[in-house]
């Protein structure tokens, strides 16, 4: 038995800050990618992300918390916040050894890591500010929401590009099944800076795309990367916890798996057979079958070396008229960044829980060909109980998750 | 599919590169002969900086240790971690070509991962005199060694880089050793790899922790630590695997655990409450009483809060004759502080020492501490029986985490000394 219960959500999203107005626009397909005003974009050959635009911390953490925090640390405390208040747990009456904190991103302040040597380039070692310093450790995120909530059970961040997020949650898993902690706090977060978006354009692999102020963003499908940020925590606890203290329960992780596909730095894998293994570890440890799957949140992030991959695996697994198969490219609304797993699988829940599915793409899109354009479907309140999530990285890893509906 | 009967982890290879030794045979020697790796930094301009020191890798020709292809491509820390997996694979004895390559994970820890590459990059980018090559760009991610190490030697089992400052790679050995477990991979390359970079080093210095001369851990006249670079991988296997291929088990990863201080950045809890309850459920994971472990691995830093809340935290734990009666080391003291390499780089000493059933020094301790008044082996290693260790590692954001390692079967011709 591998089930794991997710009892509370808590989003700060490029499709809206927290989660009912993430859900609402998600739903709704609304896209979440916009022109970039944050920073200065005008010497780059791209001005779009899915970046987070009204977001005020303070809404969540006090000044004095939050004042020497990093936008992904502020982001990722903030989730917790919602996270915990939705869970209604009540940590006073928990043992907080037995919770864990275990997040994922795949840079960490990058913003602060910037700031920190420009200080040091333009200063000499007196330029170095020893306040900046320790929010560049990409841990940082997973700290400040262990010292907010004065959580004092394990705690662990990975990094590993795109997977980062799913590689936490099956590491709370693992800490769940083996009764090593009651519940887990588990996410993803990462921040859109400037020096991250600008090394981005300097090696190729954005979507050469500029717009306007208000102007509408048509990505090049199969263009390139467009960057996101964010952040998710999902409350994870194991199922007989959560029944004892009688928490409305979310959805269920059923399974999931990692593989790692052979590749160069910078690349995806090329043909998608250790992507395709990681959907069919997951949904063997499930019990189930590709006939089982109603909905698939697919990696698919406009980068054409993912999505025609991804296309060719979907196609292999599911064996179905090509016409049939319809996918949620999350990352078509939101952007990509490293952490964005937490916010897909929340996605994904909120779609379980309200019985609405996901918008959807035909599978064909990601062929990114010529005559291809990008058109959503949006669906009515309608049965949903399983969904796959299936994730890959540049560097080769996969990932697949399996969720289900609480019955 | 996890399975039910908890399977026993062996570790079946180890690989090293660090300022005292650039394989395991040298940094074995200079490990119980109590090298000192810190001098002056060669890699990157120091000058005004209050400390200028460093245990930096000064062989020069770094690239010549393995295939110069994709060379470019690779920073200073994929390097280094290529040439430790390079041994340690070797050293394993796996016939990787009739292996089941899907259940061989990669887990490692990994703490500035290619910041030296970025710093290149955005010092070119920032003096504008030149124009940076792109390309050193792409080892920047923390994830890269992983995913060249998985790559290079088509290992296509799970996937995890762990990123959690000093105690990385010591939790990348925790998660190998509950995958190997469950049965979920048969085998896990583990360890870690960090550089010198210009960003950590002025951190520290910055924070103003870092001692001007070299590290004394313990030592009465401790100012900080002293920072090092280096790369540590081992192989954990599934014990039964290991025995019936009949390759030599070096040690058994016993049990770990990780639990976080929630108190602060950058400084401990300064009751040491998260250091002493980590090497308690670490020991209760492994079976263990405290009267069983002979030797700790401390964390041992040498900043002034590290050395004496540690000390207080394993008073807590092993009472205050138990505590008496550990050996208890800083491997710090003679290769620096390796950051997301530490955790794997004391996973190999500990592993040294059992096989050797010798304890490694403390280096450059003349006047202990009266706060810091246990046995840490002062300057010389010394013999005695070892039956289990621990090692400790504690990092920035109250990370902290134990790792408990029991003797394998080793047979003494067969150690290398």
């Amino acid at each position: 038995m591998t089930d794991i219960v997710v009892t509370g959500i808590g989003i700060v999203s490029p499709l809206g800050v927290g989660r009912e107005a993430f859900w609402d626009n998600c739903s709704k397909a609304k896209t979440g990618i916009k022109k970039i005003t944050s920073f200065d974009t005008s010497s780059l050959g791209s001005n779009v992300g899915g970046w987070v635009k009204d977001f005020d911390p303070s809404q969540y953490i006090s000044p004095g918390a939050y004042r020497r925090m990093s936008r992904i640390s502020r982001m990722a405390v903030a989730s917790s916040v919602e996270a915990l208040k939705d869970s209604r747990l009540i940590l006073d009456d928990t043992d907080r050894g037995r919770i864990a904190v275990i997040m994922g991103t795949s840079y960490g302040s990058s913003s602060h890591a910037e700031e920190f040597y420009i200080g040091l380039l333009n200063n000499g070692p007196r330029g170095a500010q020893p306040f900046l310093f320790p929010e560049t450790v990409p841990n940082a995120p997973a700290s400040h929401i262990a010292m907010f909530h004065e959580i004092t059970g394990p705690n662990s961040t990975f990094c590993q590009n795109e997977i980062s997020a799913e590689n936490a949650i099956l590491y709370a898993q693992n800490l769940l099944l083996q009764n090593q902690v009651d519940v887990a706090l588990v996410g993803g977060a990462d921040e859109l800076s400037a020096i991250q978006y600008s090394c981005y354009d300097a090696v190729g692999a954005l979507n050469k795309i500029k717009v306007e102020d208000d102007e509408p963003v048509n990505p090049k499908l199969g263009g390139g990367l467009i960057l996101g940020e964010g952040a998710g925590v999902l409350v994870m606890e194991r199922p007989d916890f959560a029944l004892a203290r009688d928490a409305e329960v979310y959805g269920i992780l059923r399974s999931g798996a990692i593989t790692g596909g052979i590749t160069s730095i910078g690349h995806y894998e090329a043909k998608g057979e250790q992507m395709a293994r990681a959907m069919f570890l997951a949904m063997k440890e499930a019990n189930m079958g590709p006939d089982d799957i109603d909905q698939i949140d697919v990696s698919a992030n406009f980068s054409g070396e993912l999505d025609r991959m991804e296309y060719n695996q979907l196609k292999r697994t599911f064996i179905r008229p090509l016409n049939n198969l319809s996918i949620t490219p999350l990352k078509y609304l939101t952007g990509d960044f490293g952490g964005a797993g937490a916010m897909r699988a929340a996605a994904i829940l909120l779609s379980l829980h309200n019985q609405v599915p996901l918008p959807t793409v035909r599978a064909e899109i990601l062929k990114s060909e010529p005559e291809c354009s990008l058109s959503w479907d949006i669906h009515p309140r309608g049965k949903s109980q399983v969904a796959l999530m299936t994730s890959t990285t540049f560097g080769g890893g996969s990932a697949s998750l399996v969720f289900t509906r609480t019955q | 599919m996890i399975t039910h009967t908890p399977k026993r982890v062996a570790i079946t290879g180890l690989g090293i590169i660090t300022a005292i030794g650039e394989s395991m045979p040298t940094f074995r020697q200079a490990l119980f002969n109590g090298k000192c790796g810190i001098s002056s930094i060669s890699l990157f301009d120091t000058t005004g900086f209050p400390c200028q020191v460093a245990a930096q890798i000064k062989n020069s020709n770094l690239e010549a240790l393995i295939e110069p292809k994709e060379i470019k491509r690779f920073s200073r820390c994929d390097l280094l971690g290529l040439i430790a997996a390079h041994e340690a694979l070797l050293d394993s004895n796996l016939d990787l070509e009739r292996s089941p390559c899907s259940k061989i994970g990669v887990i490692l820890g990994a703490g500035a991962g290619g910041m030296l590459s970025w710093e290149k990059y955005r010092r070119a980018l920032w003096s504008k005199n030149t124009k940076p090559r792109p390309s050193l760009l792409l080892p920047v991610a923390h994830c890269t060694l992983t995913d060249l190490i998985a790559s290079r030697y088509r290992l296509t089992g799970f996937r995890a880089t762990i990123s959690t400052a000093c105690s990385s790679s010591a939790t990348s050995i925790g998660y190998g050793f509950d995958l190997i477990r469950s049965g979920r991979q048969d085998i896990v390359v583990t360890g870690g790899s960090e550089s010198l970079s210009e960003l950590t080093f002025a951190g520290f210095n910055s924070l103003r922790v870092m001692d001007p001369e070299y590290c004394r851990p313990f030592d009465k006249s401790r100012r900080g630590l002293s920072l090092g670079e280096g790369a540590a991988i081992l192989i954990l296997e599934d014990y039964g695997r290991a025995e019936d291929r009949g390759t030599t088990i070096y040690a058994e990863v016993l049990g770990y655990a990780t639990n976080s201080d929630a108190f602060h950045m950058t400084s401990p809890d300064p009751e040491g409450m998260g250091m002493s309850k980590v090497m308690a459920k670490a020991l209760e994971r492994a079976n263990l009483g405290p009267d069983q472990v002979d030797y700790i691995n401390a964390h041992g830093t040498a900043t002034r809060v590290n050395d004496q809340m540690e000390t207080k935290a394993i008073k807590r734990i092993f009472g205050e004759k138990g505590a008496r009666d550990l050996a208890i080391s800083s491997t710090k003291s003679m290769v620096g502080h390796c950051l997301g390499s530490a955790g794997a780089i004391e996973a190999v000493a500990i592993v040294q020492a059992l096989c050797e059933q010798v304890v490694p020094p403390t280096i450059h301790l003349e006047n202990p501490d009266p706060d810091c008044d246990l046995d840490y082996v002062p300057n010389s290693s010394r013999a005695r029986e070892i039956r289990f260790a621990l090692n400790n590692s504690f990092a920035f954001g109250g990370n902290n985490t134990s790792v408990v390692f029991g003797r394998g079967q080793v047979r003494k011709e067969e150690s290398g000394i």
